[in-house]
């Protein structure tokens, strides 16, 4: 069946009020007798809190409150872990480290908060915040993960004698029988950085505990409304009603927003309790560099073992990973790298052992990739290395090893972030790549452009490879559907936003279902008033999960309203159709009724009521499903290299994505151009240079380079294809993270490949102009 | 962080060592010092006020001279704390006499900062240090 709204490039309905700044956002809640919060943050890595002095600060007119862990009293209590321990599987090691609301007798990274002043301004606020004294004995600290495993290294956590947060070691096939009989082995050591997600809006949080109608109201900027209401209310002894979460409309979330509890949403609420006045928080830049958690430090010994025509037999990456000084998202990212480092290719024998390791450094949480881009990373500068060795061509090496399209639903046979089996629900891979490379027009360039651009002098290189990811996660959302007497229609669901266009894509899928135009389906995302069943926006899920709830209790709605409107038309439902917010006898025209004249049948006056009669034309359906989505795709480019300044002018940027049914175009071509961004700083511009003391080195955006239009290509040439997931009705995968995730594997090997004439071997990422000179320089000498 | 550099006093060695191991003097010469005392034999307790780019704030700390060799060199220990930071750091100094009435010292030193300082002003700590430690000298060339 065509479909007349999903699919079509239909501008955003939202973009309207965010243009001309009508959108509320988390700052621009005012209420009368609001107060305002700041922070002290800890200057030092790793120290004992000897004291804390207050009395100046309490001193300074305006200044209504100080709150230190010792205040807290009993409601003083670690956050809860945001992603279930792993089961006792065998081998498996997980030791659950957790965030305080504020840090109590020592701290564990630079910036981790330590007071909370409350005052009548912001600006009050910071200035008592420079009133009070904190008095630090120093400890020894925990930075580089390869020597905090180290049997004699300093220890993050006194009740603990290592730095082991997690360990855990997957296996399938006999990687050590497939490497006796490899024609060639391939070992090889990367080093993998920290770098920041960098929204565009900071955090943010107000919480308003009204004590007449004992009720309290948090705006917050989390990716998880729900898990924060739920988890407020526990912490409070309220019940989950009492509490309305509302996550606005967000400057981007990226993951970091998705982490819970942040110490300041454990605090904010409970202070608002304590005083009964509304607080406001608001993280400034610097705070967002120490206290919004961070990603991808990893560490990874790899081996690659093939047969001489390019088939790979077996493979292993032991690889370390940095949790920083806390561990509540437990082993999401690792699992992920993992899952991701055998991607679309046929691995028989494979063995992967990771090493979580506790360091006194902010904690890492998902950031767009969430792990995939490190497994990108890794197959694919192997198979490059590979390919050079074996001197195969870079395609037909990746075409040699693909899982064939037959062979879906394929089970990788081992667990995924979740601890359900690695299963990838479809797959092509071949096309994708072979329209990528007919994008970029691979073989000419090979053949007659390099040469002539090298011969001209210039360093220009090409790079091509493809990327799976695991999308669509469970465990489910929900959404209910309601048609208005007015013929408009309500959608509420759980999931918040953060810029992903679900007031359009959403909207898209209701009208596909009721026939109405989609600017008259109105949203509603992120407030659980509205709707309190779900768990929020991460992992590339909002389009699979949420998209297919919102289907559902649409096709709930539509079977409500061919039910009453056969009764009201005298027609059988196969004959009815939905148009234009009428329904019709599909033949007879003239024999129609409004959308909005069956929603108030619908709501039946007294003595119309039948047994068993439901009011409304609403629906709520949940969707949950058994495995994730994969999508995939593959990403090519083309640069040049400035030999004295080393930076790089991206001259054409290809991606061809494969995300199932595509709802919006336009929206789907919005969000890869924010991922190659981000995929574009990780590979060369965003890195946290910490100090061998934990301090941050570059906690602004003047030395933190974030990607602006000047390193972006001029413009990103996007081919779609579509390979539906089997396992939703929709056939809908995620897309969110797939812009970001196989860039920096894709530009290391464009830069090799600017580079061959020296044999540049790139081992790192993010890389950056300086790092680039220096390997240069180790070559030349 | 390491620092180090040259310079060149226009005065014998034995009058660089007097100025520099006198109190009132070099309280003078680092710019923006408060407050310089001796507490104790080779220790001082001092106050010095210090901008570094957008990070301006008063710290505290301690001074402490050590492998004190007359007139030839000494090794200086800081430790200091304030609401923008703290630092840490030794550095040698060495003078060595030109023999036409002007003296070359020459320091160098490893110094680790921590907070607002590090985090915001690193960029500029280099820079920043170095000029200050340049102000000094002159003012103690001047003071010759």
């Amino acid at each position: 069946m065509t479909k007349k709204y999903i699919g079509k490039r239909i501008k955003r309905n939202e973009d309207p009020r965010l243009l001309t700044g009508q959108a509320l956002f988390v700052d621009d809640v005012e209420i009368p007798g609001m107060l305002h919060a700041a922070f002290v943050r800890s200057d030092y890595a790793h120290a004992r809190i000897l004291s804390i002095d207050t009395e100046e600060a309490l001193k300074r007119p305006g200044v209504m409150a100080i709150y230190t862990a010792e205040d807290m009293g009993e409601d003083w209590e670690l956050g809860p872990p945001l992603v279930s321990p792993p089961p006792t599987l065998e081998d498996v090691i997980f030791n659950s480290r957790r965030q305080a609301p504020l840090a109590k007798g020592k701290v564990h990274h630079a910036g981790e908060a330590v007071a909370v002043v409350i005052a009548e301004s912001r600006y009050i606020a910071e200035d008592a915040v420079e009133d009070i004294w904190v008095d630090y004995e120093p400890l020894p600290i925990v930075v580089d993960i390869e020597k905090g495993i180290q049997p004699d290294s300093p220890v993050v956590h006194d009740d603990m004698d290592s730095n082991l947060a997690a360990h855990i070691h997957q296996r399938k096939g006999d990687y050590e029988a497939a490497k006796d009989e490899a024609d060639l082995v391939i070992k090889k050591r990367f080093v993998i950085d920290r770098g920041a997600a960098v929204a565009m809006e900071n955090r943010g949080i107000v919480a308003y505990w009204e004590e007449r109608s004992q009720q309290m109201t948090i705006w917050d900027t989390t990716q998880a409304p729900i898990p924060i209401r739920n988890g407020t209310a526990a912490r409070l002894g309220l019940a989950e009603n009492q509490v309305r979460v509302i996550a606005p409309f967000l400057g981007g979330g990226f993951g970091p927003k998705m982490m819970m509890f942040y110490p300041e949403e454990m605090l904010i609420p409970w202070i608002s309790m304590q005083m009964c006045r509304p607080i406001k928080w608001i993280e400034d830049r610097r705070e967002n560099f120490y206290a919004t958690t961070q990603e991808r430090g990893q560490i990874h010994d790899v081996e690659l073992v093939l047969s001489k025509d390019g088939k790979i037999l077996g493979l292993k990456d032991d690889f370390l990973h940095d949790t920083g000084a806390y561990d509540p998202y437990g082993l999401t990212i690792p699992l992920n790298t993992q899952s991701h480092v055998m991607g679309p290719y046929t691995t028989e024998n494979f063995s992967s052992e990771i090493k979580v390791v506790f360091t006194n450094l902010p904690i890492t949480t998902p950031v767009r990739g969430a792990g995939r881009p490190q497994g990108v990373f890794i197959i694919e500068r192997m198979l490059d290395i590979a390919a050079k060795k074996l001197n195969v061509d870079l395609l037909e090496i990746r075409k040699k090893n693909f899982i064939p399209p037959d062979a879906f639903p394929y089970d990788h046979e081992i667990i995924d972030q979740a601890f359900a089996p690695l299963v990838l629900d479809s797959g092509n891979y071949k096309p994708v790549l072979e329209k990528a490379a007919e994008l970029v027009g691979y073989k000419e360039f090979i053949k007659n452009e390099q040469p002539r651009l090298r011969a001209e002098g210039k360093h220009i290189g090409i790079g091509i490879l493809p990327f799976i990811e695991t999308t669509g996660v469970g465990p489910y959302e929900g959404a209910r559907v309601q048609i208005e007497p007015n013929g408009k229609v309500n959608m509420a669901t759980g999931i918040g936003t953060q810029g992903q266009g679900h007031f359009t894509s959403f909207a898209q899928i209701v009208a596909e279902q009721l026939g109405v135009k989609v600017n008259d389906v109105r949203i509603v995302t992120g407030d659980t008033s509205e709707f309190h069943w779900g768990t929020g926006t991460f992992a590339s899920r909002g389009a699979v999960v949420a998209g297919n709830a919102i289907h559902a209790a649409s096709v709930g709605v539509r079977n409500k309203v061919l039910k009453l409107a056969s009764k009201v038309l005298e027609a059988p439902e196969e004959e009815l159709e939905l148009e234009d917010g009428m329904v019709r006898v599909a033949d007879v025209p003239r024999m129609s009724i409004s959308l909005g004249e069956l929603a108030a049948m619908a709501n039946p006056l007294r003595g119309a009521v039948e047994p068993g009669t439901e009011p409304g034309l609403e629906a709520t359906d949940y969707f949950g499903p058994q495995y994730g989505a994969t999508a995939f795709g593959c990403h090519a480019m083309i640069i040049e290299v400035d030999p004295e300044t080393m930076m790089i002018e991206i001259k054409r940027y290809i991606t061809v994505e494969d995300c199932g049914t595509v709802l919006n175009p336009l929206i789907l071509e919005g969000q890869i151009h924010g991922g190659v961004s981000m995929g574009i700083g990780n590979a060369y511009y965003e890195k946290l240079h910490w100090d061998e003391n934990g301090q941050l080195l570059n906690a602004s955006l003047a030395d933190y380079l974030i990607v602006t239009a000047h390193e972006m290509p001029r413009k990103i040439e996007i081919g779609h294809m579509e390979t539906k997931s089997p396992f939703n009705e929709l056939g809908s995968k995620g897309v969110g993270e797939a812009g970001a995730i196989p860039v920096p594997a894709c530009f290391a090997q464009a830069l090799e490949n600017a580079f061959e004439d020296v044999d540049l071997e790139i081992l790192e990422m993010p890389l950056s102009p300086n790092r680039l000179f220096e390997l240069l320089k180790q070559k030349e000498s | 962080m390491k620092l180090e550099g040259e310079f060149a006093f226009s005065g014998p060695r034995e009058r660089v060592w007097e100025i520099i191991r006198d109190p009132d003097i070099l309280a003078t010469a680092l710019p923006g010092t408060k407050k310089l005392e001796l507490v104790g034999e080779n220790e001082f307790e001092g106050e010095m006020q210090v901008r570094i780019g957008p990070v301006a704030g008063t710290f505290g700390g301690k001074l402490t001279v050590s492998n004190e060799v007359a007139p030839e060199s000494l090794t200086l220990t800081v430790e200091g704390k304030g609401k923008v930071g703290f630092l840490k750091g030794s550095g040698d100094i060495i003078l060595t006499d030109q023999g036409d009435d002007s003296t070359h010292m020459k320091y160098s030193g490893e110094v680790q900062i921590g907070g607002r300082v590090a985090s915001v002003g690193q960029r500029l700590f280099d820079t920043v240090s170095k000029s200050m430690i340049k102000q000094g000298l002159e003012k103690l060339n001047e003071a010759l």
